[in-house]
């Protein structure tokens, strides 16, 4: 349980690091660093780190829609299939989620070519 | 199996990075790089702006010679107050670029031909036609005749430092929305760019001709008939400058050989081929005049303050973001208030504590079309007065996204390009284009709004106006002392009479424009006794003006105007909101009542007698609520294609105007033009206006939708500029009419509505329909749209200082002098 609480931190507090001007891409290594740092079952080290990334991108994206109304993430909706604003949060969610899931998988499976020790159940 | 399941997860993390990294295309739209797009550190959540609270920050600005302070008030007009010019061009290029920075890079895009650098390959025909039209030519020469200027370049230069120190201070994330969109950055602005800006107006404004259709129609009709269907004059036109005796005595020399044959004004052009090969895409238009605007000021003889109302409407393609931006610039000489193009130093139409200007276009005929002689096969070489000169080559490489650059050679000649000669079939393709816009203009000619924003009196008004040349504007003028003045400015070339109308020899020097009209004999009156001046880009002038000209002259709004002017007493700010919005129609007063009168009612069915009732009893107002305006609309469209059959089948023919046509409906039923040639039966004008009922009743029995009102009926649509829906407003419903004051159309329309009072203390009102803010994410994006549809207007607040108190003052940027 504790691994997969700091996978979530990791992800998230690292992650953050993009606010500064790193690429937003970096959640992918940052997920596999975290993946490799803290081995658990592929299964459960890809559904922390899609948390830590849900909630990372979520998150910065939640206070602009608020600080905005909702004005643009209802227009960017519309444009984009005609979905409701509130949507593309989720979607902006899940993509961060999916990004920093599928890095964090790759980092434990990487880690395991090396390191031979068994993950905690 | 370890090493396979690493292998595995790294390919899929990669192909869903990659693919979440590059944009892609479901059905007929293009998608954004999802993951670029969203990403909530630099995609599209950080263009939400907080819908509360002022959040435009401090900031150094290299090159500043002082401190410069911007004010914002509610509407987000930033009113700059700056310690001389030169900084206060710096921060306006700088504050512009804040709010519009993605429209000013998409209209240089547009005017230069490089759409294709961010679009592709679906733009190529539309860059290739700029660049061959020679836009970016002739901004090239704008900039050679400028940099002849120190004073004007060093106010462009720092115009354009200011636009780059705001994009230089830009990462990713700040970039406007569309550029996220398209995948693209912006990139540095120059004094090109700005001549660019210019040439688009010029483009808009001045580059219409009808050389084409009209030597085929008189090649098709032959000299009588051309002269019966296409009168240049229309006897009840009132001219923006009348006689008064004023060029009685005024002579034009032209060289003793113009004028004999060489323009096709002898019986036939010497181009029959033209008519055949004569092709033009697209529907025929009922009425070909789109463009215009309105502007007058009313002497204090007519007001009720006894101080001039001065008022201006140009109506031009309404889009999101607007045309216009709003500002202020204050420095020690100045304090002016007013409307300014993005990319354009200074401001366009506006006013100070002394004088309020506005303006119209001049819709003469400034490009004329000349064919060339080829002296060779390879067309290098052509021949003028029996003389062989080469051609001047020109290569235009356009850069298209994700393929290789095109690479067009364009062919110059003393004319100027040959625009049409990569189209065998194109029936321009032996003919060079001469256009007043590729001509070198005034080298101040960059700054004359900058001397005008200035200006105190109308002497000040009229050395400005000197330097300015194209696209030629109807400048209206008014003081706070008294004075009320309009000059049709620009530079307009001396032509035999009917020179220009069909396309000219192109080997024959002497077909070239014979000069300039001199300054001091363009149209321009002062203090008029009838207290008021007006423009609606009607005539200039009547007949008796000494010099050629010609054009698309409006004929309807105009005169219209002029009613209301001329009856007008204790004028107030109120009645020159009326007239601004007044829907009443010319065209529908003197067309219903002819067609009325022709109209066969006893043989109309139920609802078509209904229809006619309803006709019959219309006010000629298109408000948006009236019900009969779509009647006739329909109904007029129909009779005006149905006479022109002959024409309209056939492309590439000039249409006769609304006016003749209302006229000959009137006062000529039995013309010839009234049968249709392909019928056994004559038919009379009476035989078309009955059977065009009732395919006006067809028409709204199979779209009953469309019988509703009048604002439904137009459909009015303020578009994004990349024709994005979701950043559009699709909503607003408006009446109005091309021939009304009220100018609107469903994409075009007064784009801003301006009237000042120059009373002891001069006042300002305005509305444009958009916002000030370009971000579709800001609450300022399109805040004005809903007052300026409902005809309200906003007060124009020209601050005294920076530190002036005012409840609308949202907050205050500052800039100080800092390294580059």
């Amino acid at each position: 349980m504790r691994r997969t609480l700091y996978i979530i931190l990791f992800v998230f507090v690292s992650g953050s690091l993009c606010r500064f001007g790193v690429p937003w891409w970096a959640i992918v290594p940052l997920g596999a660093l975290a993946g490799g740092l803290f081995p658990l079952s592929a299964g459960r080290v890809f559904g922390a780190a899609f948390i830590g990334g849900f909630l990372l991108w979520l998150l910065n994206a939640l206070p602009e829609n608020n600080a905005n109304d909702g004005m643009l993430s209802a227009k960017v909706g519309q444009l984009f299939l005609g979905v409701k604003g509130w949507h593309l949060l989720v979607v902006t969610g899940i993509l961060g989620g999916i990004l920093a899931g599928l890095g964090a998988m790759t980092g434990l499976l990487g880690r395991k070519l090396y390191v031979g020790s068994k993950p905690k159940p | 199996m370890r090493v396979f399941r690493f292998l595995l997860s790294l390919l899929v993390t990669v192909l869903v990075t990659w693919q979440l990294m590059i944009p892609h295309a479901v059905g007929d739209k293009n998608l954004p790089a999802l993951g670029a797009f969203f990403n909530p550190f630099s995609g599209f959540w950080k263009n939400a702006e907080s819908s509360s609270g002022f959040h435009y920050t401090d900031s150094g600005l290299p090159g500043l010679t002082g401190k410069a302070q911007v004010v914002y008030d509610d509407l987000l007009v930033p009113h700059i107050f700056a310690e001389n010019m030169e900084d206060a061009m710096r921060v306006q290029g700088y504050v512009t670029a804040q709010h519009r920075l993605w429209q000013m890079d998409i209209a240089t895009r547009k005017a230069s031909g490089r759409l294709s650098e961010i679009l592709g390959e679906r733009t190529l025909a539309i860059d290739r036609l700029t660049r061959r039209r020679g836009m970016v030519f002739a901004a090239e020469n704008d900039v050679a005749a400028w940099q002849k200027s120190p004073g004007s370049m060093k106010m462009l230069e720092a115009y354009t430092e200011g636009i780059n120190a705001w994009i230089n201070s830009l990462s990713p994330a700040d970039y406007p929305i569309e550029f996220k969109l398209l995948g693209y950055a912006p990139e540095p602005w120059s004094v090109l760019k700005t001549a660019l800006v210019v040439e688009n107006m010029a483009d808009n404004l001045c580059s219409r001709d009808d050389d084409l259709s009209s030597t085929n129609a008189l090649a098709m009709f032959g000299k009588d008939t051309f002269n019966y269907l296409y009168p240049e004059w229309n006897p009840k036109q009132r001219p923006i400058i009348p006689d008064t005796g004023q060029w009685k005595d005024w002579h034009v020399a032209l060289p003793a050989e113009t004028g004999t044959g060489s323009t096709g004004s002898v019986d036939r052009p010497s181009y029959d081929n033209l008519a055949s090969a004569g092709r033009r895409p697209g529907a025929p238009e009922t009425d070909p005049y789109v463009e215009g605007s309105n502007n007058w000021a009313v002497a204090g003889s007519r007001t009720r303050s006894g101080h001039p109302l001065l008022a201006n409407d140009p109506h031009l393609t309404l889009s999101l973001p607007s045309i216009w931006f709003q500002i202020q610039i204050h420095t020690p000489e100045q304090n002016c208030y007013g409307v300014s193009l993005q990319g354009v130093p200074g401001i366009i139409i506006g006013f100070n504590e002394n004088i309020a200007w506005g303006v119209t276009n001049v819709s003469h005929d400034v490009s004329d079309w000349y064919r060339i002689q080829w002296a060779d096969n390879q067309h290098t070489k052509y021949t003028v007065d029996g003389q062989t000169r080469d051609v001047q080559e020109r290569v235009e490489v356009i850069g298209i996204k994700g393929k290789e650059a095109r690479r067009d050679t364009v062919r110059y000649t003393t004319w100027g390009p040959v625009v049409y000669d990569f189209d065998p079939t194109h029936p321009l393709r032996d003919c060079a284009l001469r256009w007043i816009s590729h001509d070198q203009p005034e080298p101040d000619g960059s700054t004359i709004f900058m001397v005008l924003n200035a200006g105190k009196n109308y002497q000040d008004y009229r050395a400005a106006l000197a330097n300015y040349d194209c696209p030629a504007q109807n400048f209206v003028f008014a003081t706070r002392s008294g004075d009320v003045a309009i000059t049709v400015q620009g530079r307009y070339p001396v032509r035999a009479p009917q020179q220009g109308r069909f396309i000219l020899d192109g080997s024959r020097e002497s077909n070239a424009w014979h000069g300039f009209i001199p300054a001091d004999r363009v149209p321009a009156m002062k203090n008029p006794s009838r207290g008021f001046v007006f423009s609606a880009n009607q005539h200039s002038t009547p007949p008796s003006y000494p010099y050629y000209y010609l054009g698309g002259f409006e004929d309807f709004r105009s005169r219209e105007i002029y009613d209301r002017l001329e009856t007008m007493r204790n004028a107030t700010v109120d009645s020159m909101k009326a007239v601004q919005l007044d829907n009443f129609s010319r065209r529908a007063a003197d067309g219903l009542p002819a067609m009325l009168a022709l109209l066969d009612r006893n043989r109309l069915d139920e609802d078509g007698k209904k229809m006619a009732v309803e006709l019959a009893s219309w006010n000629f107002r298109y408000d948006a609520t009236s019900t009969a305006a779509p009647l006739f609309d329909v109904w007029y469209d129909s009779c005006y294609q149905k006479t022109w059959d002959e024409i309209g089948q056939k492309d590439a023919i000039l249409m006769p105007e609304s006016w003749r046509f209302i006229d000959l409906l009137g006062n000529d039923t039995s013309s010839i033009f009234f049968d249709h040639p392909a019928t056994a039966r004559r038919e009379y004008a009476r035989d078309i206006v009955n059977e065009s009922f009732g395919l006006m009743q067809a028409y709204f029995h199979k779209n009953p939708q469309k019988r509703s009102n009048w604002g439904q009926f137009m459909g009015f649509a303020l578009k994004h500029l990349a024709q994005i829906d979701a950043f559009s407003r699709l909503d607003v419903v408006v009446g109005g009419h091309r021939t009304a004051p009220n100018a609107m159309q469903k994409t075009h329309g007064p784009s801003w509505r301006m009237i000042v009072d120059m009373g002891e203390k001069v006042k300002g009102y305005g509305v444009y329909p958009g916002g000030q803010s370009g971000n579709p994410g800001s609450p300022f994006y399109d805040n004005m749209v809903d007052t300026w549809a409902k005809g309200n207007y906003y007060d124009l607040l020209l601050l005294q200082s920076a530190e002036e108190g005012s409840s609308r003052i949202l907050g205050t940027q500052t800039f100080s002098p800092s390294a580059k």
